[in-house]
C-alpha cells in the first residue's frame, strides 16, 4: 500500500475501515503464499506423472523407491500402488489450494470495492 | 499463548508483541498522552522498527519449522515401512518367523556415491535426537515419538503463523496511522509544523 496521494481530504479512518484494511493485507499475503504453494504442488504432480511413466517403460522387477533419504528395493506392484496413492494425494492437495486461491481472490475483490468506495483516491490496493 | 484483551475485544498485546493503538481522533489522543505531534510520530516510527525486528525473527523461526517438518515426515515414512515389513513377515500361518525378505536399500555414502545395505528384520531403530545424541527405540516407540514430534512441530507452526498475522496487522495499523491521520492533523496545526509535513509526504 502506498502513501495516500490526496491527503488534503478529510476522510477519517474508522476502526471498521482499519479492520478491513488489515483483512485485505492478510488476504494479499495469503494469496502470494498460495501462488508459491500451487507452483510447488504442480511440480510435484508432474514429477509423479513422470515417475509413473518411467515405471511403465522400465523392465526391472525390483524398483528402487525413495523413502526418506534411502532407496529401498521394492517389488514392482507395490511401487505402482504407492505411486498411484501419492498421485491421488498430490492432485487433491492441488485442488484444495486452487479452491482456496479462488476464495481469497473473491474476498479481496469485495474488500477492494468497499475500500475504494470510501477512500477513492486516498488508497492504493494494487500490486506495485 | 498470552494475550490480554482490552474492552473492544482486541488483544492489547500478544506473546510479548504490543498492539498498535488505533487512534480515531488524533486531537484527543495527543492531549491524552500529553505528547506533541512530533514526538508522537517519533514514537510511532520506533514502534514500527521494533515490529520489523520481531517480524524477521518470527520469519526465521517459521523457515526452520518448515524444513523440520518434511524431515520428520521422512523419518516416519521409513519407520512405518520397516514396521510394515515386520508385520508382513510375521503374519503367514505356519509360524515361519525368520523372514526371507529383508529390506535392501541403496543409501548415500558420500555425494554421488551410493552403497547397498540389507536391513534385517530388527525390532529397533535408532533416532537422532540432536546434540550428538542417538537413542535406540523399538519400532513402535520410535513411531510414537516421531508422530508426537510431528504434531508439536505443526502446532508450533500454526501458532507462529497466527503471531505473524497479528504482527502484520499491527504494522498495517501503524503505517496507516502514520500516513493518514497524523498528516491530516499536522496540516491543521500551526504553521511551524509545516516543515515536518513536507518531510513526511
Amino acid at each position: 500500500m502506498q502513501q495516500p496521494k490526496g491527503s488534503k481530504t478529510e476522510i477519517e479512518v474508522t476502526w471498521e475501515d482499519q479492520q478491513n484494511i488489515n483483512k485485505f493485507g492478510r488476504l494479499n499475503n495469503r494469496f502470494h503464499e498460495l501462488e508459491d504453494e500451487i507452483k510447488i504442488a504442480k511440480e510435484n504432480n508432474e514429477s509423479l506423472e513422470d515417475a509413473s511413466n518411467e515405471l511403465i517403460l522400465s523392465d526391472e522387477d525390483a524398483v528402487r523407491f525413495q523413502i526418506g533419504e534411502v532407496f529401498t528395493h521394492m517389488p514392482r506392484e507395490e511401487v505402482e500402488n504407492r505411486l498411484e496413492e501419492m498421485k491421488e494425494n498430490a492432485s487433491k492437495v492441488l485442488e484444495k489450494l486452487i479452491e482456496e486461491k479462488e476464495s481469497v481472490l473473491a474476498q479481496m475483490a469485495v474488500l477492494k470495492k468497499i475500500l475504494y468506495g470510501k477512500f477513492k483516491d486516498s488508497i492504493n490496493l494494487e500490486e506495485d | 499463548m498470552s494475550s490480554s484483551t482490552s474492552i473492544s475485544g482486541v488483544p492489547s498485546e500478544r506473546r510479548g508483541i504490543p498492539a498498535a493503538t488505533f487512534v480515531e481522533d488524533v486531537q484527543t489522543y495527543l492531549t491524552q498522552s500529553g505528547l506533541d505531534a512530533n514526538s508522537a510520530l517519533a514514537f510511532l516510527q520506533e514502534r514500527l522498527q521494533q515490529y520489523k525486528i520481531v517480524e524477521m525473527k518470527l520469519l526465521a523461526q517459521q523457515r526452520d519449522l518448515q524444513t523440520k517438518i518434511p524431515d520428520i515426515e521422512k523419518c516416519l515414512d521409513i519407520v512405518s515401512t520397516i514396521q510394515a515389513k515386520k508385520g508382513a513377515t510375521e503374519s503367514p500361518a505356519g509360524g515361519n518367523i525368520s523372514s526371507a525378505v529383508d529390506l535392501i536399500v541403496d543409501f548415500e555414502l558420500s555425494e554421488g556415491i551410493y552403497s547397498r545395505a540389507r536391513i534385517e528384520n530388527g525390532d529397533s531403530v535408532c533416532l537422532w535426537l540432536g546434540a550428538n545424541v542417538m537413542l535406540e527405540y523399538s519400532c513402535h516407540e520410535a513411531e510414537e515419538l516421531l508422530k508426537k514430534n510431528l504434531e508439536n512441530a505443526k502446532a508450533s507452526l500454526e501458532v507462529l503463523i497466527a503471531d505473524l498475522q497479528f504482527l502484520r496487522d499491527q504494522v498495517t495499523i501503524s503505517q496507516v496511522q502514520n500516513q493518514h491521520n497524523m498528516v491530516i492533523t499536522l496540516l491543521s496545526l500551526s504553521a511551524s509544523q509545516f516543515v515536518s509535513v513536507d518531510y513526511i509526504v
